[in-house]
């Protein structure tokens, strides 16, 4: 079969036949788009969001100012190159700072309730509950962290759990959820 | 059989498999208590104990562990979680020298997870004497996890090991992961970024070739 | 949902579509890809289950940063880039986990995949053969081959050079010739 060329011929041939997946597949895909945020939710939030974060927002929210921008909210990091303001492309990151505090942001608009739930709060739902910040469906909360890499995720109505969409991915969905990881180093 | 005991015996052969010290003299760790099931509660407990022993860090075994219960998982998926984390903590305090703190210790982990050699933590440990390792390693672990290939990952880590400080890495990382949802393929993100930081950034760098470096691989 | 009746509109107008905020104009897209792009991930990864994970990743990444497809009318090429890349992700986490490279018969014999009834001999000799070769010269092979893409579009899809990409379609090219000589001598 292999002497000539017509064993390749053949070979592509066979690959070239076509695989079917069913209508399922397709439920299960917009099930889970559905599910999280959409493509939208940055286009038309990110303004919002921009101007939140370069203002400082009332006492209840950490301190930052223009500054400390973490790598578990860098939402920045998702936006075109066109779309970035040169004071928050230049923010200084806050998670090289032993001892930070690092703001962690989700968009949910048809969320009841959200919790940062990960490695530094033992994975306790009830430990650091998210709160509803503007009324576009955007959920804050600010932790202190000393150095060290975390994985955490939003537990959304209790139940839902979602990957942070603007920090790495877990390397491995350990337990069958997707999860986020964010790393403090050393001073 | 009742459908406790099948777990169970399943549990507890991983426990058997374990060099453990025998479960009645194991130290119980407050927090898994009320959160997992007597017999994985045993079986974690006894990973702890030896971790211990061996003076590794056990606060990410038992974070691992907290972690399965939250999520549900079955008992034995949580023991064996937090066994292969045992693994990695062990290779990785090897490679990184005994003297390395906890944060270093679990990000080489990572890095190991994500496929990196024990010989490459050694290396960048050799590179970059002066400063923790805590966030170049988690950096190729986070390449690695948007898609960027091991071999390309190391290769970029350790070329900047001696040249970039931690914002330098966490802003090389932030950069790629922006290129790559923009639609570059990882490799390309990365060739870019890392000539960039060539001939800007950095003035002790060596950038990887654009196709990502060929590093030497074992036989 | 019904099934969503897209002829006629093309990838760029659903995509406006879904940015404009409807949501289930993407099921269009994915009514639309979803088996030309399977194809790829299914001989990539060698059986179904992984090919469907790969596959849905894809297409939920490409939902979420669709902002990002610049050109919406190559919709389509800007998604198998990102299942490219997930093909490889997830293909080095499952070798590291079984060690598997090998193309398991009897599972294949399962896989609900619905191509031509009767697969014979040598189709699956082809396909075990394809699953043998390194994932690097593999993923060339298919996209210069089964896909038809020229080396141009395969290094922007890759990031691997014009001649690297020719050495591995090379090399992808004897190793297959290699084992299914082998197959036919047994």
């Amino acid at each position: 079969m292999t002497e000539g060329n017509g064993w390749l011929d053949r070979a592509i041939e066979a690959l070239k036949e076509p695989v079917q997946f069913g209508d399922a597949f397709d439920r299960h895909v917009m099930a889970e788009i559905e599910a999280g945020p959409g493509p939208r939710a940055w286009s038309s939030r990110f303004w919002t969001i921009l101007d939140w974060l370069r203002r400082g927002r009332p006492v209840s929210v950490s301190p930052l100012g223009g500054l400390a921008l973490a790598a578990g909210i860098a939402l920045v990091a998702l936006l075109g190159q066109d779309m970035l303001e040169p004071e928050v492309q230049g923010a200084p990151v806050a998670a090289t700072v032993d001892g930070s505090v690092v703001q962690f942001v989700i968009v949910e608009p048809a969320a009841t309730a959200v919790s940062l739930v990960g490695d530094f709060n033992d994975w306790s739902a009830a430990a650091n509950p998210m709160q509803r910040v503007e009324g576009n469906g955007v959920w804050s909360v600010t932790i202190p962290l000393t150095a060290g890499r975390y994985r955490y995720a939003f537990l959304v109505n209790g139940s839902i759990w979602l990957s942070d969409p603007s920090a790495p991915p877990t390397l491995d969905d350990e337990f069958g959820r997707p999860g986020s990881v964010v790393t403090i180093g050393e001073s | 059989m009742r459908p406790g005991a099948s777990q169970l015996i399943s549990v507890l052969a991983l426990v058997a498999g374990l060099n453990a010290v025998a479960v009645t003299a194991v130290a119980q760790e407050p927090r898994l208590r009320d959160r997992l099931l007597e017999p994985t509660r045993i079986a974690v407990d006894a990973i702890l104990d030896s971790a211990h022993a061996e003076g590794l860090p056990t606060e990410p075994l038992v974070d691992r562990a907290l972690e399965g219960a939250s999520k549900g998982a079955a008992g034995d998926r949580i023991v064996a979680a937090v066994q292969r984390l045992w693994g990695e903590l062990r290779t990785a305090r090897i490679s990184l020298g005994l003297g390395s703190s906890a944060p270093e210790i679990v990000a080489g982990a990572s890095a190991l997870r994500a496929g990196a050699d024990p010989d490459d933590l050694t290396r960048l440990r050799e590179l970059r004497t002066r400063q923790s390792l805590t966030v170049a390693s988690a950096t190729l672990a986070d390449l690695v996890a948007v898609g960027v290939p091991v071999d390309t990952a190391v290769a970029a880590v350790i070329a900047l090991a001696e040249g970039a400080d931690d914002a330098d890495y966490l802003a090389f990382r932030r950069n790629v992961e922006r290129d790559i949802a923009l639609g570059a393929s990882p490799v390309t993100a990365l060739g870019v970024r890392l000539g960039a930081a060539a001939a800007g950034a950095f003035s002790n760098v060596e950038p990887a070739s654009s196709q990502g470096s060929q590093r030497p691989r074992k036989p | 949902m019904g099934i969503y009746d897209v002829k006629g509109e093309s990838d760029a107008a659903l995509v406006e579509r879904v940015l404009a905020g409807e949501t289930d104009a993407y099921a269009g897209l994915v009514a639309r890809y979803r088996d030309r792009l399977g194809r790829y991930a299914v001989r990539m990864l060698g059986n179904v289950a992984d090919a469907e994970e790969a596959l849905q990743d894809a297409f939920v990444r490409g939902y979420r940063s669709l902002a990002r497809c610049t050109d919406a009318d190559r919709f389509g090429a800007w998604l198998f880039g990102i299942l490219v890349n997930r093909c490889r992700t997830l293909g080095k986490q499952r070798a590291r986990r079984h060690n598997l490279v090998v193309f398991d018969e009897p599972a294949v014999a399962k896989a609900a995949v619905a191509h031509s009834a009767d697969r014979d001999a040598t189709r699956e000799a082809i396909e075990w053969a394809v699953a043998q070769i390194s994932a690097t010269n593999r993923e060339a092979f298919l996209l210069k081959y089964v896909e038809e893409l020229s080396y141009d579009e395969m290094t922007v899809i890759t990031g691997a050079s014009v001649s690297a990409l020719k050495m591995r379609v090379a090399r992808a090219r004897e190793d297959l010739r290699r084992l299914l000589a082998e197959v036919e001598r047994d």
